[in-house]
């Protein structure tokens, strides 16, 4: 995901809130602090198929949010 | 000016402090250098010493630490092996311990990060197992021995403070371990009836090695009353089948520990990979003891040639083949074995003592300075 980032793509990583300070540390690890981080509700393992569904539909605004930013 | 101070002048790489015990060790907590337990503090001096057992460059990393992905320097080894306490003649372990649990089949990113509960596992083989005192008898996995108390710390130490691993931001693990505090034994090769660890993975009987696996705790195998290899082995396999372990969904290799009064009664009738092939064989659960979500979401989406049409009663075997399985023996007297469980999505990695011109190193003493 860096490597796209450090390309000029459109990137980001959606993680569930505890998992957010992760995803944080390792984006400065790779060099791309600026890393945009979709936070999703916890937990998205052992969720059923329809909980899954929510999450994404929940995180999808923000995905588009993030491209009509990037890309003005 | 010796060579450690003058890479110690380059920024960053030491602080100042009074020389209080106490004092250094409320700043090393506050700032998140610790394990919790008392640190050795580790001045120039110290420092020093313990590169004296060091035959390459100190300011040159022998591996990155996932998952900060950290320069592990021998120099940064070298102080946070001065702060578990360890004896200056560990080091050279410690160095190699490090560059075999980097190596990409090991995923220690995925070990250090995850939120099971593993932690690197050291099994130590060969003469410098000895010259150490590595326990592999009575207690082995537990306290009461300098080396096996004070590599595995120092391992830790480097896994936090140079890996990043920091329980909550670089370390997601659910519960931790005890073993995350120290996990490093020998293999009991004196009182073993087969060959010793490392020659069965590849290196000659006189070299000295070190192999890591991503491991959970150990869990007893309690067998007093069989007298055959078969009823044994029968008892070891009904402990490995579990069906909470991670070793079931991947390309795995579970490890059982023997002990000597187990493995020389087992080795009576089988060779080793006789009885890796029995533990194979019985080591099964019907399929129909997962939960009906784990078998419709993991064994029939991930391993659809096998278990897409399989009933209830297939049998679902704790590694994909035999050699998976990994046996050491080690301990003392006694009626009992273990089964440690793996992290799963890692391969353990065996690696052979070497002096830097790519000799194997008969004693510690070689990789001394001055």
């Amino acid at each position: 995901m860096s490597e796209l980032r450090k390309r000029g793509l459109v990137t980001a990583v959606i993680c569930s809130g505890p998992f957010l300070k992760l995803g944080q540390a390792q984006a400065r690890v790779f060099g791309v602090p600026d890393l945009p981080l979709i936070v999703i509700q916890h937990p998205l393992g052992g969720l059923a198929l329809a909980d899954v569904k929510a999450r994404a539909e929940a995180a999808i605004p923000k995905v588009v949010a993030l491209f009509k930013e990037r890309l003005q | 000016m010796s060579d450690l101070l003058r890479m110690l002048k380059a920024p960053g790489a030491s602080i100042e402090a009074a020389d209080d015990f106490d004092g250094v060790n409320a700043l090393y907590r506050e700032r998140g250098w610790s394990d919790g337990l008392p640190l050795v503090p580790p001045t120039v001096e110290r420092v020093e010493r313990m590169l004296a057992y060091c035959d390459r460059p100190w300011d040159e990393p022998v591996a990155a630490i996932a998952p900060r992905y950290g320069a592990a320097t021998p120099l940064r080894l070298a102080a946070n092996a001065v702060m578990a306490g360890c004896r200056p003649e560990y080091f050279p372990l410690i160095v190699l311990a490090i560059e075999a649990m980097c190596e990409e089949p090991f995923n220690l990113y995925g070990i250090q990060a995850t939120t099971h509960l593993c932690a690197p596992l050291i099994i130590v083989n060969g003469p410098v197992a000895r010259e150490l005192g590595i326990n592999c008898g009575h207690n082995a996995f537990g306290p009461g021995v300098q080396s096996n108390a004070t590599i595995g710390r120092a391992i830790r130490l480097a896994l936090v403070n140079i890996g990043g691993a920091i329980p909550g931001l670089g370390d997601m693990s659910t519960f931790g371990s005890p073993a995350k505090y120290s996990y490093c034994v020998a293999e009991n090769e004196a009182d073993s009836p087969w060959e010793p660890l490392h020659v069965e993975r590849g290196f000659p009987a006189e070299a000295s090695a070190v192999t890591v696996v991503g491991a959970e705790c150990p869990h007893n195998v309690n067998d007093h009353e069989s007298l055959s290899a078969d009823g044994l082995l029968t008892t070891i396999a009904g402990t490995l089948a579990i069906t909470g372990s991670n070793d079931v969904f991947y390309k795995a290799e579970p490890l059982v520990v023997m002990g000597p009064e187990h493995a020389v009664a087992i080795a009576a009738t089988y060779s080793k990979l006789e009885a890796k092939r029995y533990l194979y064989e019985h080591a099964r659960l019907p399929l129909g003891k997962f939960s009906p979500e784990n078998i419709e979401r993991r064994f029939r989406n991930k391993f659809p040639e096998r278990y897409a049409q399989a009933g209830l009663d297939a049998l679902v075997p704790m590694a994909q083949c035999a050699e998976d399985i990994m046996i050491a023996v080690i301990g003392g007297a006694g009626k009992h074995s273990a089964c440690i469980p793996t992290f799963g999505a890692t391969r353990a990695v065996t690696r052979a003592l070497k002096l830097r011109d790519g000799r194997l190193a008969e004693s510690v003493q070689e990789f001394r300075r001055g």
